[in-house]
C-alpha cells in the first residue's frame, strides 16, 4: 500500500484530501458543460467520470497509506488553520471508507456505460454523469471533513444529487418519481435535524471544528441539556440518512426504481457514509463514556438494529420486486452494523465496521447483477427470474456468490463479519443477540434462496415456440460484478487486510473524543 | 425585564409569524398558501433585521419572499389549485413528531445562553476571533463577507455546488424548455418479463402524452404528493 | 391593446433598476450587507419580472436557456478555478493570500473574495433562472379568466 504512496507526486499527497473532493466537483461542472445534442459527448463524459474516479481511488489509496504509516492526515482549507478555518481530518476511521467509495465508484462507472445507454435519455446523459460526480464528491466530502458544518454542506451536495439520480429512473418506471419525492422529503427532514443539532453544538461550544467541539465538550460535561439535545438531533438526522430501522421507509422505493448503477452505488456507499458520520459524532465528538450516550448506544441503537434485522428480513421475504428484496435486506444489514456498534466493545465495533466494508462489496455485486438482468431481459420481478441460471450463467453465478456471502456461508466475507459479530455478542453476554443473528441468517437463506431457486431450478420461459436463448451481459458489466463478487470471496478466505482496517477503526473509536493533538497511532 | 419598543416589535412579529403559519396550514387554496408563504418569509426577514442579522434578512427577503414565491407559483400552476383534505389519521404521525421535537427544544431552553449574551460561547469564542482577525487579516468592513468568502470559503464553495446541482437537477427532470420526460428506457436485449405493464394510473399518464405537447406529467407526481 | 399597459410601463422602468441594484449588492458586499448570493437572486428576479410581464418567449430571447445552462456551470468553475489558481501558486485550496503575498492590506484576499463572489453571482442567478424556465415553460398560456 505504501508503494502507491510513492507513485503519487508529493504535491498530490499533501493536497490529496482537498483534491479528492474538488477534482470530482470541477469535473462534474465540465461534464455538465458538454453539448447535449452531440452523441459523442456521452462517451467523453463517461471517460471523464471514469478517469476522475480512478484518480480519486489512487489518492484515497495514498491517503490510507499515509494514515496507516503516519497517523491522521490534516488539511487546512484556504490556509486557515482550524478552528478559524475549515479543516479536513482523515484518520483510520475515515480513510477506509474513502477508499471504499472511490473503488465502488470506479466499478460502477465501468458498468454504467451500457447501462446508462439503455436507461437514460440520450441528451440527458452528460448532465446525468455530472450529477453522479457531484454525488460522488459529496460523499467523499462528508467523510473527509473534520468540520461539523462542512459535513452538512456536503451532506446536502450528495443528497440533492442523489434525489435527482433516483428520479432519473423515471424513464424506466414512473414510480421512481414518487420514490425520489419521498426520499427528498425524508432526506430533507434528516438534514434539517442534523443541522439543528450542529446549531445546538455551536451554541454550546462556539466552534464548528470537530476536534475543538470535542475538546470543549469535555469541559462542558454531559449535564448540559443543550448537548443532550444536540446529540439526539444529530442521531435522528443521521439515522434517517443511514436508514436506521424505523426511519428507513425511503430506502426500498429509492433503491427499487433508481437507475441500475445508481442503486448499486448508493447501496454500497451512501448509507455507509452516513453510518461513518454516526460513528464520528457518537464516539469521537461526543464522549461515549457519558451515561446518556452509552445508554443510548446500548438500548436504542442496538435495539433499532435488532428490530431492523428481524422485521426488514421478514419483509424482504414477501417482496415481489428483486430490488425491493435486496433493499429490505440492506435495512436488515444496517441493523447488523448498528448491533455491533451498540455493543461499544472492541470486538463489537470491529465487527460492525467490518460488516460495513463487506456489505458494500456484496450488496454492490447483487445490485449490479440485478441491473444486468434488466439490461438483457427487462426483469424486475422475482417470478421472472426463471431460468436465469441458463440464460445468463455468468451474471447469475456472480449474483449467487454475493448472495451466499449475504447469507453468511462459510468461506465468504459475510461469514467473517457475522462470525465476528456473534463472537462480540457472546463476549458481551448478549446471547439473545446471537439468537437473533442466527434467526435472521435463516431468513436471509429464505429470501436469497428464493431468488436463486427461481434462477436455477425453474425452466427458462418460452417465447413463441423456443425457450429464451442465452444472452450474457456484456463484458464491461460483468467485470465490475465479478470483481465485487470475487472480493466477497477473497475477503472471506483471507480477511486479514479488512479485519486490520476494521481493528484500526475500532481503535480510533475506543480512543474516545479526538482532542486537538491526537496521538500518532492511527493504525497498526 | 426591560420593556423596550424593540421587545414589543419582536413579540408582534412573532405573533404575526404564528398567525401566518397557522393560516398556511389551515388554508385549502394553494394560491393563497403560496402568497402567505411569501408573507411569512417577509415577516421573518423583518424579524432578522430586528435581531441584527442584516445579511440573513437580506437573503430571506430576496430568496424567501421574492424568487421562491414565484417558483412556487410556477410549480402550483402545473398542479392543482386546491389542496385535497388530508385524513385525520394521516396527520397524527407528523403531529406527534412535531410535538416531540418542540417539547425537546423547550426542555433545553433552561441551559441555553441568554439572547444577546456577549459571553456566550457562540459570541465569545470563534465569533469574537473572526471580528478581531478580519480587521487584521482581511481588511474588510463586513465581517460576514470575510467569514463567508474567505475563512469559511470552502463551505460557500459547497453551497454554490448545491445551487448548481439544484439547477442541473431541474434541467435533468424537467428540461429548460419543458420538454423532458417523454423518453422510455428499453432493455438492450429481449424483454421477457411477464409483468411489463406498469400499474393502471401509470398507463393513463403514458397515454395522455402524445395528445398534448406540453403536458405537465413529469412535474405532477413530484409536486402533487405534497398535498 | 394590451390590458396591462401600466404594468408594462412600470416594469420597464423597474427592471434596469433592479438589475443595477443587484450589481450594487454584489460589489458593495465587502462593505455592507449583501454578496454574490443575494445579488444573484436579485438579478434573476429582474429577468423573472421581465418574463412575467412580457412573456416567456421574450425573456428567453433576452436570456437564452443555453446561456443559463452554461452560466450555472461557469460560476462553479470560477469559484473552483480560484481555488485551483491558489494551488498553482503553491498555496492550499482557496488560500487567497497567494494572489498578493507581499501585500500589507490583504490585497490577495480581496482579489480572491471578489472572484469567488462573482462565481456565486453567476451560479445563483443562472440556477434560479433555470428553475424558473423549467417550471414556466411547462405552463400553458393562462387566460385572465383562468383565475
Amino acid at each position: 500500500m505504501s508503494s502507491i504512496s510513492h507513485i503519487l507526486p508529493s504535491w498530490v499527497l499533501t493536497h490529496g484530501p482537498a483534491l479528492l473532493v474538488v477534482l470530482p466537483l470541477l469535473m462534474a461542472v465540465l461534464v455538465a458543460l458538454l453539448p447535449s445534442k452531440n452523441t459523442g459527448a456521452e462517451k467523453i463524459a463517461w471517460m471523464a467520470v471514469l478517469s476522475t474516479a480512478i484518480i480519486c481511488a489512487f489518492i484515497a489509496f495514498g491517503i490510507l497509506g499515509q494514515v496507516v504509516s503516519h497517523g491522521p492526515v490534516k488539511y487546512a482549507m484556504g490556509g486557515w488553520e482550524p478552528p478559524i478555518g475549515i479543516g479536513y481530518y482523515i484518520d483510520a476511521l475515515s480513510a477506509p471508507i474513502l477508499l471504499l467509495i472511490t473503488l465502488i465508484a470506479v466499478l460502477c462507472t465501468l458498468y454504467a456505460l451500457p447501462s446508462v445507454v439503455a436507461e437514460i435519455e440520450p441528451k440527458k446523459r452528460s448532465p446525468f454523469y455530472a450529477a453522479f460526480l457531484v454525488s460522488f464528491a459529496g460523499l467523499l466530502g462528508m467523510v473527509a471533513t473534520g468540520d461539523a458544518f462542512n459535513v452538512f454542506v456536503f451532506l446536502e451536495v450528495s443528497s440533492l444529487s442523489t434525489y435527482v439520480l433516483v428520479a432519473m429512473g423515471a424513464s424506466r418506471d414512473r414510480r421512481a418519481l414518487t420514490s425520489a419525492y419521498k426520499y427528498l422529503m425524508m432526506g430533507s427532514i434528516g438534514a434539517t435535524f442534523f443541522v439543528i443539532g450542529i446549531g445546538f453544538l455551536y451554541m454550546q461550544t462556539g466552534t464548528l471544528n470537530m476536534m475543538d467541539i470535542a475538546r470543549i465538550l469535555q469541559d462542558v460535561g454531559p449535564d448540559s441539556r443543550v448537548v443532550k439535545l444536540a446529540f439526539v438531533f444529530i442521531v435522528v438526522g443521521l439515522g434517517l440518512k443511514l436508514a436506521m430501522f424505523p426511519l428507513h421507509t425511503w430506502l426500498p422505493g429509492a433503491y427499487a426504481y433508481a437507475p441500475s448503477f445508481v442503486t448499486a452505488f448508493l447501496a454500497a456507499t451512501a448509507t455507509k457514509a452516513a453510518l461513518y458520520l454516526l460513528l464520528r459524532f457518537g464516539f469521537t465528538v461526543f464522549d461515549p463514556s457519558w451515561t446518556f450516550i452509552s445508554k443510548f448506544f446500548m438500548y436504542l441503537l442496538a435495539g433499532a438494529g435488532i428490530l431492523g434485522m428481524l422485521i426488514a428480513s421478514l419483509q424482504a421475504i414477501f417482496q415481489n420486486d428483486i430490488r425491493r428484496v435486496l433493499a429490505f435486506s440492506s435495512v436488515a444489514q444496517v441493523g447488523y452494523m448498528l448491533l455491533g456498534i451498540g455493543m461499544t466493545t472492541t470486538l463489537g465495533l470491529t465487527a460492525g465496521y467490518l460488516h460495513m466494508l463487506n456489505h458494500a462489496m456484496m450488496k454492490g455485486a447483487l445490485f449490479l447483477a440485478v441491473g444486468a438482468f434488466w439490461y438483457r431481459f427487462g426483469i424486475t420481478q422475482v417470478s421472472d427470474m426463471r431460468g436465469l441460471g441458463k440464460t445468463m450463467p455468468l451474471t447469475m453465478a456472480g449474483f449467487t456468490i454475493a448472495g451466499l456471502s449475504l447469507i453468511g456461508v462459510p468461506g465468504t466475507a459475510g461469514f467473517v463479519s457475522k462470525l465476528a459479530l456473534v463472537r462480540a455478542a457472546a463476549e458481551n453476554g448478549w446471547w439473545w443477540a446471537v439468537g437473533v443473528i442466527v434467526v435472521t441468517s435463516i431468513l436471509a437463506i429464505i429470501y436469497i434462496g428464493r431468488l436463486i431457486e427461481q434462477a436455477y431450478f425453474q425452466p427458462a420461459p418460452k417465447q413463441g415456440a423456443a425457450t429464451v436463448a442465452k444472452n450474457e451481459a456484456p463484458m464491461i458489466m460483468l467485470i465490475p460484478l465479478w470483481i465485487l463478487a470475487l472480493s466477497a470471496l477473497v475477503f472471506g478466505i483471507d480477511a486479514e487486510w479488512t479485519t486490520g482496517l476494521a481493528e484500526a477503526a475500532a481503535h480510533v473509536l475506543e480512543g474516545g473524543p479526538i482532542l486537538n493533538t491526537p496521538p500518532l497511532s492511527g493504525g497498526h | 425585564m426591560h420593556l423596550s419598543p424593540v421587545l414589543f416589535l419582536n413579540i408582534g412579529l412573532m405573533a404575526m409569524l404564528i398567525v401566518v403559519a397557522i393560516a398556511v396550514v389551515r388554508m385549502r387554496s394553494l394560491f393563497a398558501i403560496v402568497m402567505l408563504q411569501g408573507v411569512y418569509s417577509l415577516l421573518s426577514a423583518v424579524w432578522f433585521v430586528s435581531l441584527d442579522a442584516v445579511d440573513v434578512a437580506f437573503t430571506e427577503a430576496a430568496v424567501g419572499a421574492g424568487v421562491s414565491t414565484v417558483l412556487m407559483l410556477g410549480a402550483m400552476l402545473l398542479t392543482d389549485r386546491d389542496v385535497k383534505p388530508i385524513a385525520t389519521k394521516q396527520k397524527l404521525g407528523p403531529l406527534l413528531v412535531v410535538i416531540v421535537t418542540g417539547v425537546a427544544m423547550f426542555y433545553a431552553i433552561g441551559d441555553m445562553p441568554a439572547y444577546g449574551d456577549g459571553m456566550s460561547p457562540a459570541n465569545a469564542y470563534i465569533g469574537a476571533e473572526y471580528i478581531e482577525a478580519t480587521k487584521r487579516e482581511i481588511f474588510l468592513p463586513n465581517v460576514v463577507t470575510a467569514v463567508l468568502a474567505s475563512y469559511r470559503g470552502y463551505d460557500t464553495f459547497g453551497e454554490t455546488v448545491v445551487i448548481f446541482m439544484a439547477g442541473l437537477g431541474v434541467l435533468l427532470l424537467l428540461g429548460l424548455n419543458g420538454n423532458a420526460g417523454q423518453w422510455r428506457a428499453k432493455p438492450n436485449g429481449r424483454n421477457i418479463a411477464k409483468n411489463v405493464t406498469p400499474p393502471r394510473k401509470h398507463i393513463e399518464e403514458a397515454e395522455e402524452k402524445p395528445k398534448v405537447k406540453k403536458t405537465r406529467k413529469a412535474a405532477k407526481p413530484r409536486v402533487r404528493k405534497k398535498s | 391593446m394590451n390590458p396591462h399597459v401600466i404594468l408594462r410601463v412600470v416594469a420597464k422602468m423597474l427592471i434596469p433598476l433592479i438589475a443595477l441594484f443587484a450589481f450594487y449588492v454584489q460589489f458593495h458586499g465587502d462593505f455592507g450587507p449583501g454578496g454574490g448570493f443575494q445579488a444573484g437572486v436579485i438579478f434573476a428576479s429582474s429577468i423573472i419580472l421581465y418574463a412575467l410581464i412580457f412573456g416567456m418567449a421574450a425573456a428567453k430571447k433576452a436570456m437564452p436557456p443555453s446561456w443559463v445552462r452554461i452560466g450555472m456551470s461557469l460560476g462553479v468553475l470560477l469559484y473552483g478555478g480560484t481555488g485551483v489558481a491558489t494551488w498553482l501558486l503553491g498555496g492550499n485550496f482557496l488560500d487567497y493570500t497567494r494572489f498578493a503575498p507581499e501585500s500589507t492590506h490583504a490585497a490577495g484576499q480581496h482579489w480572491g473574495i471578489f472572484s469567488v463572489e462573482l462565481g456565486v453571482l453567476c451560479t445563483v442567478a443562472c440556477a434560479m433562472l433555470a428553475i424558473f424556465y423549467a417550471f414556466g415553460s411547462r405552463v400553458q398560456d393562462l387566460s385572465d379568466e383562468d383565475w
